[in-house]
């Protein structure tokens, strides 16, 4: 008996084996090895919630009324204010609500940008490693690496006279530096095999062989480098909004936590706690689900 | 003598480095930066007073001219007089860097090295439940931003709502006591949240060493565990460990020290250069880009002489 319920599972996980062998593409192993990895689906889930609670805000279902005042001066939280309010009375449930969508503003334009950005300095500075370019692109990185990251922030705002956008302007002229480096030494690698020179040989025009042929085979990294890109924008919005060279018109939880510096030493932790805990869990997830992301996709990481 | 040759060679190498940097933030920072005419004329000036003032301030000459000018002032560590407050540039640094140094080195120096034996540990016990406790405490520390671990930890310590056992803010300090409270919050703070990068990384590269024949190797003689992290493992990851620690001292000493001097209320570099930012304090901002910029050149020169240090195969030429 023991043995005939024992044999489905066995036969299963079988099957289950034979499968991965079958499909021998490189994103089905990983879409694989991704799904069996518990932490990392835990966090996919969380920021696919956080994704649809920023689309609500998009489109305007709810977290509409956050600017408005709603209460009285620090109210407990109650079933019309789910977290309470804040020093003139705004809601704090809708003001944090309304922020998830402004970190996903800020992570997928930084992360976007930077990756394109570093995706095609790095491809064309790997491809011509050595030559000009490459010294120019190397300069340019190590340029913007040697001048203190919230300087040049503070200098761009100031450069773009307070413009909403010098944030992600700064951010971006920052974050691709990594993710270039990356790919660039990728490119190296992958330059000097067959699959380039037989490219060559056919005649097939430079720029096409980086753009069609070797970027893509990056992808991987380009993938795993905007997840972490994504993360480390979401938290130098914060850090950003404090200083007052972040968000300028709208809600974030950096401008709540710098809110709340005000009123913690008066002993009302609501705001503070409501944006740096939405905050965690969120940075927290992506973590989880970048890391294993990077498990899935490079086989040869020990970990 | 070999190693005066190199040292020479990669500081003319550096120089590229060093004219991109200047440029750069002379582009960003100066040029573009906010104009302090009328922040330091009175009311109503005539044309005269204003077209004076341009002249002091350097706003009247074209943009080579000032850049050239603000080379020669680096070269001859001569930057002026502060704009804002017409103190000595130089004067104003020497009190101020001082300051930033005491306040971050505790936690830069602990948080590196609870980090690499932290590292060792988990390696050690690799996929063990000591190390997936490690590696999940360090996701938390990446996890949370160091702004609110700052609040968080002036809350639990320092204010009346929570231990209140340290100064909550400023930088009052007489006497070594007064020093160690103050500099308690930021440090535990810092090491928290050093911790979750730097423990990572150093266990990503202590692993990779473990996987190595080598290790294998003296394994099978019979070394015991802690002299085997030491001797073939630790002292093999050193040239990534280096360059992490040397690397991130000139970004900690001007951006690590921002935060938290702006939060705590701390006479610091970082406080300075933010509020030259702000306000066009052209004489300041210069002085401190300039000389972080040559910060990073040395750290490149000291990471690549230490790499012979410790690694005899390296080869200066």
């Amino acid at each position: 008996m023991s043995a005939a319920t024992g044999l489905p599972a066995s036969a299963g996980r079988e099957a289950q084996a034979a499968a991965a062998t079958r499909r021998q593409t490189l994103w089905s192993k990983a879409a694989w090895k991704f799904r069996r990895d518990r932490a990392g689906m835990v966090g996919l889930c969380i920021v696919l919630v956080y994704f649809v609670a920023a689309l609500g805000v998009w489109s305007g279902w709810w977290a509409t009324g956050w600017a408005e005042v709603a209460g009285g001066k620090w109210n407990p939280p109650s079933a019309e204010h789910w977290f309470g309010t804040n020093l003139i009375g705004q809601d704090i449930y809708q003001r944090s609500l309304f922020s998830v969508a402004t970190a996903f503003e800020v992570g997928l334009v930084v992360a976007v940008l930077s990756t394109l950005l570093g995706a095609v300095l790095g491809a064309l500075a790997g491809f011509f490693s050595g030559k000009l370019t490459d010294e120019l692109v190397l300069w340019l990185m190590g340029v913007l690496d040697s001048i203190p990251f919230y300087l040049l922030v503070a200098a761009i705002a100031f450069a773009l006279e307070g413009n909403a956008w010098s944030m992600h302007v700064a951010m971006v002229s920052t974050f691709w530096i990594t993710t270039s480096r990356l790919v660039r030494g990728e490119v190296i690698k992958l330059k000097n095999l067959e699959f380039v020179e037989a490219a060559h040989a056919i005649g097939v025009p430079e720029y096409t062989i980086i753009f069609r042929h070797i970027v893509p085979n990056t992808l991987h990294i380009l993938l795993v480098q905007s997840t972490i890109t994504f993360v480390a924008a979401i938290k130098s919005e914060v850090i950003l909004s404090f200083l007052g060279l972040g968000v300028k018109d709208g809600m974030s939880w950096g401008l709540m936590i710098s809110e709340s510096t005000l009123e913690v030493l008066a002993g009302f932790f609501n705001n503070f706690l409501a944006a740096s805990a939405l905050m965690f869990v969120l940075v927290m997830a992506f973590n989880m689900f970048s890391d294993a992301l990077q498990d899935a996709l490079d086989p040869r990481k020990v970990s | 003598m070999e190693l005066l040759q190199y040292t020479l060679r990669k500081l003319v190498a550096g120089i590229p480095l060093l004219l991109g940097v200047t440029f750069v933030s002379f582009l960003l920072m100066v040029y573009f930066g906010p104009d302090q005419t009328y922040v330091l004329l009175g009311k109503n000036p005539t044309a005269a007073e204003i077209a004076e003032l341009r002249a002091q301030l350097g706003y009247d000459q074209p943009f080579f001219v000032r850049y050239a000018d603000y080379l020669r002032e680096l070269a001859t560590l001569d930057f002026g007089y502060s704009n804002s407050t017409g103190e000595k540039v130089a004067g104003l640094l020497g009190r101020t860097i001082p300051v930033s140094l005491a306040l971050i080195l505790p936690g830069f120096v602990l948080g590196n090295l609870v980090a690499i034996m932290l590292a060792l540990v988990a390696a050690h016990h690799r996929s063990g439940w000591v190390d997936k406790t490690i590696m999940g405490i360090s996701v938390v520390g990446m996890s949370i931003s160091f702004l609110i671990v700052v609040i968080a930890f002036q809350i639990i310590f320092s204010s009346s709502y929570g231990l209140g056992l340290f100064p909550v803010r400023g930088w009052n300090v007489h006497s070594f006591r007064d020093y160690l409270a103050h500099i308690a919050v930021p440090t535990m703070a810092s090491v928290f949240v050093a911790l979750g990068y730097n423990t990572r990384f150093y266990r990503s590269v202590i692993v990779e060493e473990l996987t190595r024949d080598h290790v294998r190797t003296a394994r099978a003689f019979g070394v015991p565990p802690a002299k085997l992290l030491y001797r073939n493992v630790l002292k093999n990851c050193l040239i990534p460990i280096m360059t992490r620690i040397v690397f991130s001292i000139p970004l900690i000493v001007i951006s690590g020290a921002l935060i938290m001097e702006t939060y705590f209320g701390i006479p610091g570099v970082g406080k300075v250069t933010f509020d030259a930012i702000t306000t066009g304090d052209q004489p300041v901002l210069k002085a401190v880009v300039g000389l972080t910029a040559v910060l990073f050149v040395l750290a490149q020169l000291v990471t690549d002489v230490l790499y012979r240090a410790v690694d005899p195969r390296v080869s200066l030429k």
